[in-house]
Order: C-alpha cells, then structure tokens, then sequence
C-alpha cells in the first residue's frame, strides 16, 4: 500500500513542476540518446579497425607453431597434420556459421633482390582464392592483377618495395630466406600486380606469392606457418578460439599447436581499442557526473521547495524512510522515463545512419593509419544490445544515486521546523 | 486501569530546551498535564510562551530534553522515529495553522491520505470521508485540488483528515488564526460538534479568545509553565 502512495505522489510532483520535469527528462534523453550514439559509432570504428588489423595480420584467431610469434623462424612452423585438422574443424557444420574466411599461409622473413639493389621483406606464401576472401590485399591492387590459382613463380609486391627495387609490372626479382633445412635457398619471382595498403611498413616489405610456389621452395611440403580465421564480428572471437583451443587439446599439449585471438597476436591494435574506448568512457563518465549534478540540484531545489510537504507527511504518520523513499522515486522515474526515452533517441540515431555511415572525411584525412591500420573515414556505427542495457543501466545508477542526498535531506527533516517554513 | 492508561496524553515533568547558537532558550518548564478522553482543552498564552512547543511535544514532532509523555498509554520519550510514525498515524491527528493540505492531492484524497497510510480499504476510506464532508459542508467539492478552495475549506479538509482515521487525540495549533470570523466560527461549531457527537478528543493552541470561550478547559501558558488550569461549563 505505502509503495503505491508512495509512486503516487512521485508522478503527481513531477507533474505539478512540470516544465523543470521537461527540462530535467530533457537533458537526460539527449545525454542518454548521444551516449548511445556515440558508443555505437565508437564500436563500429573499433570493429572496423578490428577487422582492418585482423585481415592485414593472422585474422581474428590464429593457429600456428607455439614459438612462431616470437621467433618468426621457418622450424617453428604449423605440422600439416595439425594444418588438416584445424581445417576440417572450421569447415564443419558448427563452427562454419561463425567463419567468415580461412587462410592458411607461410610467412617468412627474407631478402628481396633486383638489379636496383636488396631490401628485407616479409614474403607470404598465400593461397589466392582464400586470401581474397581473408585479406584485402586483393582489393589494395593499383598495377597488374591479383594472384591466381595457376600462378607460376608470380609476386604480388607492395608499391614501396617497388620503388625501393626500382621495379616494373613484369620485372623479376629474386628472394633468399633460410629453408626447412636451415640453407639459404633463392627464388626468383616475376611481378604480377602492385598494391597500395596505405601503410608504409606494409607497402615497403611486404610479398605476396602463391603458397605452393613458397612451400616447394622453401621445402616444407604441406605445413604452414599459421592458419588465421576472420569471423563474423569480434563478439564470437572468444567461443572460436575457446572451440578450436578445445578440439586441438592434443596438440596443443604436445607443444604442435598454439591457438590465439587478434588481441594477443596484434597486441599494438589490442591496446589501441583499449585506449580509445577508456577515452570514450572517461568522456561520457564525467558529462554524466555533470549531469548528475544537474539532477541532484532539480531534486535538492525540489525538495527544499516541499520542506513544509515533507514535514507534514511524517507528521501524519509517513516515516523518515518512506518520506525519502517518495524523492527517491522522483530521481528513479525521471530517470527511467530519461532512459527509456534517450534509448529510443540513440537507436533512431543509429539507425539512421546504419546504411552509409557516418562520414567523417572531412576531419580524417585519407590514408590515415593508425597503429598499422588504415582508418576508414566513413563509419558505420555498430548496434549492440550489450550496450544498450550498459546505458540504461548507466542512467539509472546516475539517477539513483543523484536522489539520495535529496532523499536523505527529506528524511531527516526536523518535523517542528518544517511547519515554521514559509515557502 | 490507572490515569496513564486511561488518560488521552499525560506528560510529567516535561521540559523542552531548544539550543539556539551558544544560547539555551528553555521553551517548556517542567509541565505536568492530563487530559483525558473526550476533552476539548485549550492551551492559551501569548506568542513564546511554549503552546506550540508543548503541542509539538505530546504529538511526537520534537522530543522532550527532559520529562514523559504518554499518548494514549503509550510513553513517546524514547520511541524510536519509525514507532513515534506509527503513534502518530493510528492515534494522533494534527490540524496546522496554515491548513498544510498536499497541493498534489484533491480534498478527498488529503482526507484519506493517513487512512491510505493505514491500509484501511478504499471503499471504508471513501464512505467515512463522505460522511464526514456531509457533516462539515463539504460535499461536492471531494474532487478540488487545495488551491481551488477557500481557507475555510482547506481547514475542513484538515479537520477532515484529522478525525477520519478516528484518532485519541487531535492537536489543533492555531486552527483559527488564519480565517475570517465567520469561517473561524464556522470552523469551531464544527470541531465541538465532533467533539460531542464522536467523542474526539481535541487539544488546541491558541490565543484566539472565540476558541478558548468554546473550550471545555482552559490551561493557561506564560513563559513555559502552566500558570492556570481551569475547567469551563
């Protein structure tokens, strides 16, 4: 019964101060609906970048030889066995749904060389069709063509690798690295297309090449240096690597095999989405404490206003709890209905700018890289119901605790006082 | 059954001292008072010599420095808040000099707000509250907000919501002092009527002369003490 009295008079003194109510619920909405909108377009650059990173690296989750990211040496490389069966894995009917793309390959440092002089490379021993799906070297093409299933001694070489070789579309050049039998052996190349990926370590040292071509060369028959997987969003990231750290629990003991996510293989990209989102959040956090404190005035004014109210309902008989209880439900419906409302504000923002995204190349310029990715100045904001319940969560817990000192002051008003205020 | 129990309020030895600053203003002096059941005592004086205080007191809206207070048998002295709440809700109704209706409430719903509090069932609720405006004059106007009412009516309403949840013991602090003559005429004909007719007991506070001339009882205040109890006929 005191809970409906209780809600009662909460709706009716919102209502009686109508216009601060309006202007209260106002602010809260358009905080709410931008915080919404702003950590939507903050996930979506952060996936965005997340998938840029992921496709130019070892994707999402990588599976390779568990001292290969440290040693990058051609003897701590994937056992085709091991390569086979986290293949099959990914291709079967459970995990298949959350794959995206599956590229296996065999990357090794080594020299490149041409008449014009040497320079070090990282040379990927790729398989054309998947790595189109996997990577967007393909798409990065200014000169030639991409690689192709029936190439033959064919290099897909970055554009600042060409200058620095002084080559041309159709130029050969010869790579050296260390073989499975710790020789240095050569190959030589023929250049097939150019690419541009905007990032200058990438388009200085980077080769692509047909992954056969790579294996009969460096003589390591049918093992790779990592299997990467792209997956549908980095939500699923955790359960992919999880499952595959599951099923490859044999070789993974025997020390064959070493499962990771994007965030331990890229741990540069890891900590700049870190840094980022604990800048969104210290923004929004402190625009909300000034909003809280906007809150607690509406409410502190409120409730000074009502001294004598207050004083006349404990002495009728309402305790000092329940006469705090009646501020409190003031803050927790105006914040609900705040919440609520802003919710709604944010998703129609994001909404509406799901389809083509938010542009921002006026503010970011073109080729922008930051730690190894190319920014996209066009950002699609991601809706995430996660977040959604964060925020309203969020909104309310500012509320609540913006009503307490009010409600407080409400509850432990002297009684004989009270009757003495003049309004 | 002895005095405290049968007695309407009792207090003993009560003294109220108010710290004002570094000074001590002593508001009530050692003030021994029984009223009992059904009586319509006034407590008279001039302004500061301690009625309100002392009304204040019995009604559990400031604690005593010194002394006890029993209401309806009960000893406040050292209730804690939430069961001087309760006193307050089942056996103390309180009519102020300034109406102190709840402007977000209609008349109807002010007077049966502690009945609400209570949990008394809204149909009981309704059909005492009717009665009661039927006998004061307020029928008809249930639905109007306190700002849509005269000053004479606001003060029905509190009378209302005062002796609707049948109370020991009403406390009237100056329930005149805002109204007209007649209004005020109007208003005490209306607590008398209650008075004989229900058996409610009413203690004023007053220096209105027409209240204490209808007063069964007249205690007289100066500075604190009783100076003069006196009962009328």
């Amino acid at each position: 019964m005191h809970i409906r009295v209780i809600i009662r008079l909460a709706l009716r003194n919102l209502r009686r101060q109508l216009r601060r109510t309006v202007l209260t619920v106002s602010s809260m909405i358009v905080g709410g609906g931008l915080l919404i909108f702003s950590y939507a377009i903050g996930d979506g650059s952060h996936e965005s970048w997340i998938d840029a990173g992921v496709r130019t690296g070892s994707g999402h989750v990588t599976v390779e030889g568990p001292e290969f990211r440290l040693t990058k040496r051609i003897e701590d490389r994937l056992p085709m066995n091991v390569r086979g069966e986290v293949e099959q894995l990914l291709a079967s009917p459970e995990m298949a749904s959350q794959v995206v793309a599956v590229s296996a390959r065999l990357t090794i440092s080594g020299l490149a060389s041409s008449p014009a002089g040497a320079r070090p490379v990282q040379i990927m021993g790729v398989q054309p069709i998947d790595e189109a799906s996997f990577s967007s070297f393909d798409e990065q093409l200014v000169e030639g063509r991409y690689l192709e299933d029936g190439d033959d001694l064919a290099a897909y070489v970055g554009v600042g690798l060409m200058d620095s070789l002084d080559l041309r579309l159709g130029s050969r050049l010869v790579v050296q690295a260390q073989d499975a039998e710790q020789e240095i052996a050569a190959q030589l190349l023929r250049v097939v297309g150019v690419f541009r990926s905007g990032v200058p370590q990438v388009d200085q040292s980077v080769i692509q090449i047909p992954l056969h071509i790579g294996s009969e060369w460096l003589g390591v028959g049918g093992d790779v240096t990592n299997v990467g997987v792209v997956v549908t969003d980095s939500d699923t990231v955790a359960g992919v690597a999880a499952r595959l750290d599951s099923e490859l629990a044999d070789f993974v003991s025997r020390g064959d095999a070493y499962v990771m996510d994007w965030r331990e293989s890229t741990p540069a990209l890891a900590s700049a989405v870190a840094v980022d989102e604990f800048g969104n959040h210290l923004v929004w956090g402190v625009l909300f404490i000034i909003i809280a404190f906007g809150i607690m005035n509406t409410m502190l004014m409120s409730t000074l206003h009502r001294y004598r109210e207050f004083g006349v309902l404990q002495a009728l008989g309402l305790t000092p709890g329940r006469t705090g209880a009646i501020v409190l439900a003031e803050g927790l419906t105006l914040t609900a209905v705040s919440g609520f409302l802003g919710v709604g504000l944010g998703l129609w923002l994001t909404w509406y700018f799901f389809g083509d995204g938010l542009d921002m190349s006026g503010m970011i310029p073109e080729d922008m890289e930051f730690s190894g990715v190319i920014i996209d100045p066009v950002i699609v904001p991601l809706f995430r119901v996660a977040r959604l319940a964060q925020v309203f969560v969020f909104i309310l817990t500012i509320g609540a605790l913006a009503s307490v000192y009010p409600a407080v002051r409400a509850a432990r008003i002297d009684m004989a006082e009270a009757m003495k205020f003049e309004r | 059954m002895n005095q405290i129990e049968t007695a309407a309020v009792r207090t003993e030895g009560v003294w109220k001292i108010f710290q004002q600053e570094a000074e001590e203003v002593t508001a009530v002096r050692d003030v021994s008072l029984t009223i009992d059941r059904g009586e319509f005592t006034a407590l008279a004086g001039p302004s500061g010599s301690g009625k309100t205080t002392l009304l204040n007191t019995i009604g559990g809206l400031t604690r005593v420095t010194r002394g006890n207070v029993w209401v309806a048998g009960q000893n406040v002295t050292d209730m804690s808040n939430q069961a001087l709440a309760q006193l307050r809700l089942t056996e103390v109704g309180f009519i102020f000099q300034a109406y102190n209706l709840l402007p977000v409430l209609s008349a109807m719903e002010n007077a049966e707000f502690p009945m609400l509090l209570q949990g008394v069932d809204a149909a009981d609720r309704r059909a005492r509250v009717r009665e009661l405006f039927e006998r004061t004059g307020m029928s008809g106007l249930e639905d109007r907000r306190p700002g849509k009412l005269s000053g004479g009516q606001q003060q029905r309403v509190a009378v209302v919501r005062a002796v609707a949840s049948r109370p020991a013991l009403v406390l009237a602090d100056e329930p005149t002092a805002n109204l007209d003559s007649a209004s005020s005429e109007a208003l005490l004909e209306m607590m008398a009527e209650l008075n004989r007719d229900l058996g409610v007991t009413f203690v004023f506070a007053t220096h209105d002369e027409h209240v204490m001339e209808r007063s069964k009882r007249l205690v007289r205040m100066v500075d604190g003490r009783i100076d003069s109890d006196e009962l009328r006929t």
